[in-house]
């Protein structure tokens, strides 16, 4: 899955002046590549994960996932595109209060059709991320940080060939944030998921290999050179 | 390729129901809130059928005059010779008399309806022959036409011989001689017809007396002359003419469009405790509910979908519930609730027992102003947030 996206402009009104959420954003992403975006709170990194996943239309430019552009297919097609290949990990709680763990984990699986072993696959993935205990609570009785995994262990339910993750480790202690860095590259190793993470920690690039930094400001994208 | 969609069908009831069990209080409220409006109008519709059947029933056995005997504010037979005391009066046709009243039949624990009456020229047989389906109306002692709901019920089929009980409990036996046509089921189905010396024998009324004499009028112009005269010569009657039945006759349609209207009113009522529950169900959380499905790859039709099942399981839930009460209500409790309403029927006909008559149509009718307008408001809020690009989400909120 190539990800590549082309002079995206996305404007909003505020107090009757218009600015660039995303002002001319272009790039290309490979399958299998790491990307962290950093910058400043506002600067447009959540705007440029939504315009990417097809969940926000932008004003001018394009996204094209495997040459195909988000915004010239069908409403159900875009549906079809974000529960089978992306994986969104949110930057807010996004948990259906009225779901257990598990079935909110198991949310896009049952709906996109493949059942069978779904029930194991979505254990497993709790397993993983720490909370099997938790698997039959509900979401209100979970702390930010437990509600946060479970949306990690959602996104990867359909295995995904891109995550797009808004400050997935936000909330979470240096040590459950490196294994779940230990999961993303694990992920990455065997399935060649491509990961896009919006993240203030500017430390965890360096500890994957390879992987491509970006800052925003401004709604203006631009890429460093990893050092 | 069905398993799958049929799973994802049972996929999406399950979602369905775990989301209102979650919001069972509110739920449980909303139903039956719903479900009360919807008693009171299926009661009330049950009711004003019951009492246009009889109306009817009364409209097409009715002469252009009748004279029942009033003692005490009640009615009471009449004796067949007060049609002497008439012979002066000029304009009068006809005086016949006629036997009515009903019958319940413990065996069925149905109630029939019995006119006995004897064939005259001129007399209510004209009436009664057009609705007759096949046979002839009876003529001789012993001989009887039933309505098709009296001659299914009795279970007769082939058998053209049958008994009812006097009130000593001994036997009568009739033979029949034919049966009301199907078309005219709404005014014959619990008709049973017989001779008047039948009747009275069926009654115990003594020879001599009928419970109302039916009086036709050379020029129908001058009824209302007529029956002033009528009433002018035979104190202590009650003489009621067409027109007057007809009056009454045509407030029952006043009442069935006031039931029109009643019917627009719960849909208004509907409309508020939707507008209520959607106020406040469409909030953010729902809002964020909706997106959330969407972005994890939920298509627009499966949100409506979960949202019509939910809709659905309310408002068919609370349309079955008051359909069902109302039917108790009426059946089993004589209607309580609207008794004070009915008081005034008793004009027509004294001992107003009313047998809910169900149609069809009338249900689809109740069902179009309460579960649809639900449905609607339940799937077009969805279904405007649903096709919205859904990044307001990701933002917080
Ligand atoms: N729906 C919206 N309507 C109006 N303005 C918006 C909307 N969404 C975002 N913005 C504006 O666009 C700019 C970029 O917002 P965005 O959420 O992308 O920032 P961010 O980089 O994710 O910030 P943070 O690090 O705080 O999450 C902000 O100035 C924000 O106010
Ligand atoms: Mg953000």
């Amino acid at each position: 899955m190539i990800i590549e996206c082309r002079d995206l402009i996305k404007t909003y009104q505020a107090d009757g002046r218009r600015m660039n959420a995303v002002d001319e954003a272009s790039f290309v992403v490979q399958q299998g590549e790491f990307i962290f975006i950093h910058g400043h709170s506002g600067s447009g990194k959540t705007t440029l994960l939504s315009l990417i996943g097809g969940l926000t239309s932008p004003d001018t430019g394009q996204v094209l996932i495997d040459g195909r552009d988000n915004w010239q297919q069908s409403d159900n097609a875009l549906s079809d595109l974000r529960n089978r290949t992306i994986g969104f990990i949110f930057q807010f709680a996004s948990l259906i209060p009225a779901l257990t763990v598990l079935e909110n984990v198991l949310l896009p699986m049952s709906f996109g059709g493949v059942a069978a072993g779904a029930r194991e696959r979505a254990t497993q993935l709790l397993v993983e991320v720490g909370l099997k205990e938790k698997m039959h609570s509900y979401p209100g009785q979970l702390s930010g940080g437990q509600q946060r995994r479970v949306a990690i262990a959602r996104a990867f339910i359909n295995k995904p060939a891109i995550i797009l993750a808004d400050e997935p480790t936000g909330d979470l202690d240096e040590e459950t944030e490196q294994e779940i860095f230990e999961l993303f590259k694990t992920f990455n190793r065997e399935q060649r998921t491509t990961f896009l993470i919006v993240t203030h920690n500017q430390h965890l690039a360096t500890t994957i290999p390879g992987s491509r930094v970006f800052t925003m400001r401004q709604g203006l994208l631009k890429e460093i050179q990893a050092g | 390729m069905t398993t799958p969609m049929l799973e994802r069908q049972i996929n999406f009831l399950d979602y369905t129901l775990s989301s209102l069990w979650r919001k069972r209080y509110k739920n449980i409220a909303v139903v039956l809130v719903f479900a009360a409006v919807i008693f009171l109008l299926a009661s009330f519709q049950l009711v004003s059928n019951g009492l246009l059947e009889r109306a009817q029933t009364a409209l097409v056995m009715a002469p252009e005059i009748l004279i029942q005997k009033m003692v005490a504010g009640r009615q009471e037979s009449i004796p067949v010779a007060y049609a002497e005391r008439l012979q002066g009066i000029f304009g009068i046709r006809q005086v016949t008399p006629r036997v009515w009243g009903y019958y319940f039949d413990e065996v069925t624990l149905a109630n029939y309806t019995v006119i006995g009456r004897d064939q005259v020229a001129g007399g209510s047989d004209d009436q009664l022959t057009q609705v007759l389906a096949d046979g002839r109306l009876p003529a001789a002692v012993g001989e009887t036409v039933l309505g098709q709901a009296v001659f299914r019920t009795k279970g007769l089929q082939d058998q053209r011989v049958f008994s009812l009980f006097r009130p000593d409990l001994s036997l009568k036996t009739l033979t029949i001689t034919g049966l009301f046509k199907k078309e005219s089921n709404l005014l014959t189905d619990d008709l049973i017809v017989l001779s008047l010396a039948d009747s009275r024998d069926l009654f115990g009324l003594p020879p001599g007396l009928a419970s109302d004499l039916m009086v036709s009028v050379a020029n129908p112009r001058e009824i209302g002359t007529v029956a002033k005269k009528i009433a002018a010569a035979l104190p202590g009657t009650r003489v009621l003419t067409r027109p007057q039945i007809e009056k009454t006759y045509h407030m029952i349609f006043g009442w069935r469009s006031g039931f029109a209207s009643v019917c627009l009113l719960a849909a208004l009522a509907a409309f508020f405790i939707l507008s209520w529950d959607k106020a406040s169900g469409l909030a953010p959380e729902e809002r964020r509910e909706i997106a959330i499905l969407k972005i994890l790859g939920w298509q627009t039709a499966d949100v409506l979908l979960v949202r019509f099942f939910e809709g659905a399981v309310v408002s068919g839930g609370a349309y079955l519930l008051g359909c069902t009460a109302a039917y108790i209500h009426v059946v089993f409790f004589g209607s309580s609730l609207f008794l004070p309403v009915l008081a005034g029927w008793s004009v027509i006909r004294p001992d107003l027992h009313l047998v809910p008559a169900i149609h069809l149509a009338d249900l689809l009718l109740l069902f179009c102003f309460t579960v649809m307008p639900y449905l609607a408001a339940t799937v077009v809020p969805a279904w405007r947030c649903a096709s919205l690009p859904s990044a307001t989400a990701l933002q917080g909120g």
